[in-house]
């Protein structure tokens, strides 16, 4: 018996083993481009588009970027190169960013990125004279800013950081006193180009068969995250919008390029906006504070002017509810709540570039005391930059709207894909988003989607859009693109 | 030889099938003559192995004896991402159900007692290295085995009944994945053994003709308590690293608990004996998987990475002191036929085939059980070289039906812990056993 055991035993496992060789095999079902043609590929857009993240542009953000991410897909149905401006290697950190240096009493801190950067000079703008007082002006010089190296060759990636549908006709919006990413990739033959103009030379060059279009979330953001404070980030108008957008698809299409249009996510869901609200509201309710003071709006004007305005803290936006929403900007100076101090007002004065002098009049004509207490008195209130309030939200929901009504209608009238980003970071604000059993939500730092501004989403964040937009491509082309892995796309880098 | 010395020497080859051999991580590799026909035997009493399939029919089998089976189980497994990318195949892992039955009482007399030890459910798999599912499952050791004292009593020649009390010998759980920590992929074993536990089976053997027989068996659940299992954690940032206060506070367990059914199965059979040289079988059971709601663990203990211990940082595992899973099975038929025919009186040989329904519904397959309904093909042959010893071999093969779930799936049913695609398995069975009776 043990011999008939001794022998059979490894004799069958044997026999397993050959036939184990059988691996079942899956047919992976080949990726199709359905009845679209995605040759070439051109992308349209702004800071999203361009792979921007933690509050820069670097090379290792271009290369995640989700126009990137869809040109590998594309290629794998035949897309041709995509050429994107990339900064070298030895200038890997573009513009610089900002990176998260570590963690104090839990709360993450950052630090900027200062290293191989791909500064090539500076932009001084001329002197200027600055009324001061009655009839007297003082001549001044506003700040330098970089010009980052230039990339002329023609790209695919027409992606500008900043740009709002606003921008795209404005001549001279890519010479060095324009913005310094569009001017990076302006031909130096001919600094005054549009960005309009710039689409259309792509599309008479490269011919793109597949071009996606995310432009305008510029055109309602830079209000929102200036609490809509700034007199110079204004909401653009919704026929403005109309129009622009229009012009562009009317180009994007003329050589009857398919595509992908966007709508313009809601704002208010992003973390730059609902991280420090729900700590301040429990600290506040801890120390029984019942409300703030803050200013609303960017008119001038002192207590009794209307641009004060109290907060109750149940009010202030957290799980349980409430609609005052803070800036990530806020964060350093709430510490200084119940304080006499000038600290916040310097900050947002040395926004504005203006010369010192010019700070005591500038508290002047907002009424604010700087000796008084910060945040609990109209006197020294909290500024209207640090708080996108509920009328405010309402001006950014109202564009929004309008913005996205007109996208779905030119993307409807030209046939073609839509990606609804409003509906989808609705959806990921709400509920996060698992990508092969792996959380992520809209959390600050710790949701893996939004990088250390709170604004722009990481490689992570980049790659679940390029999966949203190519399930709008494959619902409306019947292609069968099957997207990637998002978890091999990084989240925040902790060090 | 002792059950407890068999239950050590057991231990070098113990095991489960790797993907358990009948729905969910149930095992149906009772005894090498019943898996060489499709796995039937509720209505059949060919040899011990009746005390597993129907205690009922010991008392029918008519010689005492002790015989001996092992298996030698294959998965081979292939899953792909609903995002593409390569094929990624369960390592080749052999596991080894086994079964030792041994039965006494009195030549002529109308009752039997014996002793059955088997792995009446298991499971082993261990994923490919980086496979897209690794946050949710990279390996896995369920193990479990039950000694059963039985006892039959045969009223005529016509009807008998038997019980058994099954005892949960041994039962053990091996589950890991990794971690998707933001300084890296960090990995969690969990590792527990189960509380000793009590179930029993019941069972009727009728034989109304010498060409019929009929029976109907039960086994009850047992639920596997896992007690104080150990917690390890391997990859977290070292201490001392700028992100480590961050993180490490909020895996501070060293222990958990949790419970798995191990859940009831009712069969039905008949035998048909048209002929003295040939025997058909045909089967029905009904697992009762639907007890299987969720797999909970609880987590204590403090290791210290929260610094002094609070009860408010004792056992978390990425920051809570619980986890909950979705499984939702659904109770699993199974219909298995197969028959032998003896060729001479020294050869048998056997054919059989089964098909059993999954317990896993649509969009719940979790990597640890990649379930699927299964189609079964099974062959086998005896060699007798005396009427007193028998050595049976058999082999059994499972073809998965591919399963695929989609993202949305996960969504809509709230189990996105899981991964989306498709899986496919085959599996392998070889198997051997002796008898001897006196």
């Amino acid at each position: 018996m043990n011999q008939i055991f001794k022998y059979s035993v490894p004799a069958l496992g044997l026999l397993g083993l050959v036939l184990g060789g059988c691996q079942p095999t899956l047919d992976s079902p080949a990726a199709s481009p359905g009845s679209a043609n995605f040759a070439t590929y051109v992308s349209v857009g702004n800071s999203l588009t361009a792979g921007y993240a933690d509050g820069g542009l670097y090379r290792e953000g271009q290369l995640n970027s989700y126009p990137n991410i869809l040109s590998q897909q594309f290629a794998t149905v035949g897309g041709g190169a995509f050429v994107q401006p990339l900064f070298t290697e030895a200038q890997s950190n573009g513009s610089g960013y900002l990176r998260l240096a570590g963690f104090a009493n839990g709360s993450p801190t950052v630090a900027p990125v200062t290293t191989k950067l791909a500064v090539r000079g500076l932009y001084t703008p001329p002197l200027k004279d600055i009324p001061v007082a009655p009839g007297v002006t003082i001549p001044f010089q506003g700040p330098s800013r970089p010009l980052y190296t230039k990339f002329t060759e023609p790209v695919n990636n027409l992606a500008v950081p900043g740009i709002l549908m606003a921008d795209i006709q404005t001549p001279g919006y890519g010479s060095v006193a324009g913005n310094p990413y569009f001017e990076r990739i302006t031909p130096d033959a001919n600094p005054y180009q549009t960005y309009l103009q710039r689409i259309q030379a792509t599309v008479a060059a490269l011919k793109p068969t597949f071009f996606t279009f995310w432009l305008g979330n510029n055109d309602v953001l830079g209000y929102a995250t200036t609490g809509g404070a700034s007199p110079s980030s204004v909401i653009t108008n919704a026929d403005t919008f109309k129009l622009k957008a229009n012009r562009a698809l009317a180009v994007l299409t003329s050589g009857g390029a398919k595509g992908v249009v966007s709508t313009i996510p809601d704002v208010s869901g992003i973390p730059f906006f609902t991280t420090v609200g729900p700590v301040l509201k429990a600290t506040l309710t801890a120390k029984k504070v019942p409300g703030l003071v803050i200013m609303t709006g960017a008119a001038p004007g002192g207590p009794a002017s209307g641009n004060r305005k109290q907060i109750g803290t149940a009010d202030i936006r957290d799980a349980s509810g409430g609609r005052q929403l803070f800036t990530l900007t806020a964060s350093p100076f709430l510490g200084l709540l119940g304080q006499p101090t000038a600290a916040p007002w310097r900050y947002i004065f040395a926004q504005s570039n203006l010369p010192k002098v010019l700070f005591a009049p500038y508290l002047a004509s907002i009424g604010v005391d700087t000796t008084a207490a910060f945040g609990v008195s109209a006197g020294n209130p909290i500024p209207s930059a640090f708080v996108l309030d509920d009328v405010e939200q309402g001006a950014v929901a109202t564009a929004t709207t309008a913005y996205n009504s007109a996208l779905m209608a030119a993307a409807s009238a030209h046939g073609l894909a839509l990606f609804d980003a409003n509906s989808f970071f609705r959806s990921v604000a709400a509920n996060g988003l698992a990508t092969n059993g792996v959380n992520n939500t809209a959390a600050y730092v710790s949701g893996n989607l939004f990088g250390l501004d709170g604004v722009h989403p990481t490689p992570r964040g980049y790659a679940v859009v390029a999966n949203e937009i190519l399930k709008a491509i494959n619902a409306k082309y019947g292609s069968s693109f099957q997207g990637v892995n998002a978890n091999d796309y990084r989240g925040v880098t902790f060090p | 030889m002792t059950i407890k010395t068999l239950l050590l020497a057991g231990g070098t080859l113990l095991g489960s099938a790797a993907a358990a051999s009948a729905s969910g991580f149930q095992v149906n590799l009772g005894g090498q003559q019943n898996i060489g026909m499709g796995g039937v035997g509720v209505g059949l009493s060919l040899d011990q192995a009746a005390m597993f399939y129907n205690p009922g029919a010991l008392a029918m089998v008519r010689e005492n004896g002790v015989q001996v089976g092992a298996n030698f189980a294959l998965a081979r497994g292939t899953y792909m991402s609903s995002n593409g990318g390569p094929e990624r195949h369960l390592q080749p892992l052999v596991v080894t159900p086994f079964n030792l039955y041994a039965s006494f009482g009195p030549k002529e007399g109308k009752y039997k007692f014996g002793v059955a030890v088997y792995t009446p459910y298991g499971s082993q798999l261990r994923y490919a290295d980086q496979w897209e599912g690794r946050y949710a499952l990279t390996e896995i050791n369920l193990q479990a085995v039950y000694v059963q004292p039985t006892f039959s009593y045969a009223f005529s020649p016509r009807f008998s009944v038997g019980a058994g009390l099954t005892m949960l010998a041994y039962g053990s759980a091996n589950i890991q994945r990794d971690l998707p920590l933001p300084t890296g992929p960090a990995h969690l074993t969990l590792d527990g053994k189960a509380d000793f536990r009590v179930g029993y089976n019941v069972g009727i053997f009728l034989k109304p003709t010498d060409k019929l027989s009929v029976g109907i068996s039960y086994r009850s659940q047992i639920e596997a308590r896992l007690k104080g299992g150990d917690v390890s954690l391997a990859g977290l940032p070292a201490a001392g690293s700028p992100s480590a206060g961050a993180i490490n506070s909020q895996f501070t367990a060293t222990s958990f608990d949790s419970t798995l059914p191990l859940p009831a199965m009712a069969a039905i059979g008949i035998g048909v004996m048209p002929t003295d040289k040939l025997t058909i079988g045909l089967d029905a059971s009904l697992v009762m998987w639907n007890t299987y709601r969720t797999l909970d663990f609880a987590f204590s203990g403090n290791n210290g990475n929260a610094g002094p211990e609070t009860p408010a940082n004792s056992g978390l595992i990425g920051g809570k002191n619980i986890s909950s899973s979705k499984r939702y099975y659904q109770d699993a038929l199974a219909f298995r036929l197969g028959g032998q025919y003896k060729a001479t009186d020294q050869l048998i040989l056997r054919l059989g085939t089964a098909y059993d329904f999954a317990a896993v519904k649509d969009g719940y397959v979790t990597p640890e059980t990649p379930d699927a309904d299964r189609v079964i093909g099974t062959a086998g042959v005896t060699y007798q070289p005396t009427p007193h010893l028998g050595i049976d071999a058999s082999f059994q093969f499972e073809r998965f039906v591919k399963r695929t779930q989609t993202q949305d799936d996960l969504i809509s049913n709230g189990t996105t812990d899981r991964v989306a695609g498709t899986y496919r398995t085959d599996i392998f069975i070889p198997g051997i056993g002796v008898r001897y009776s006196f």
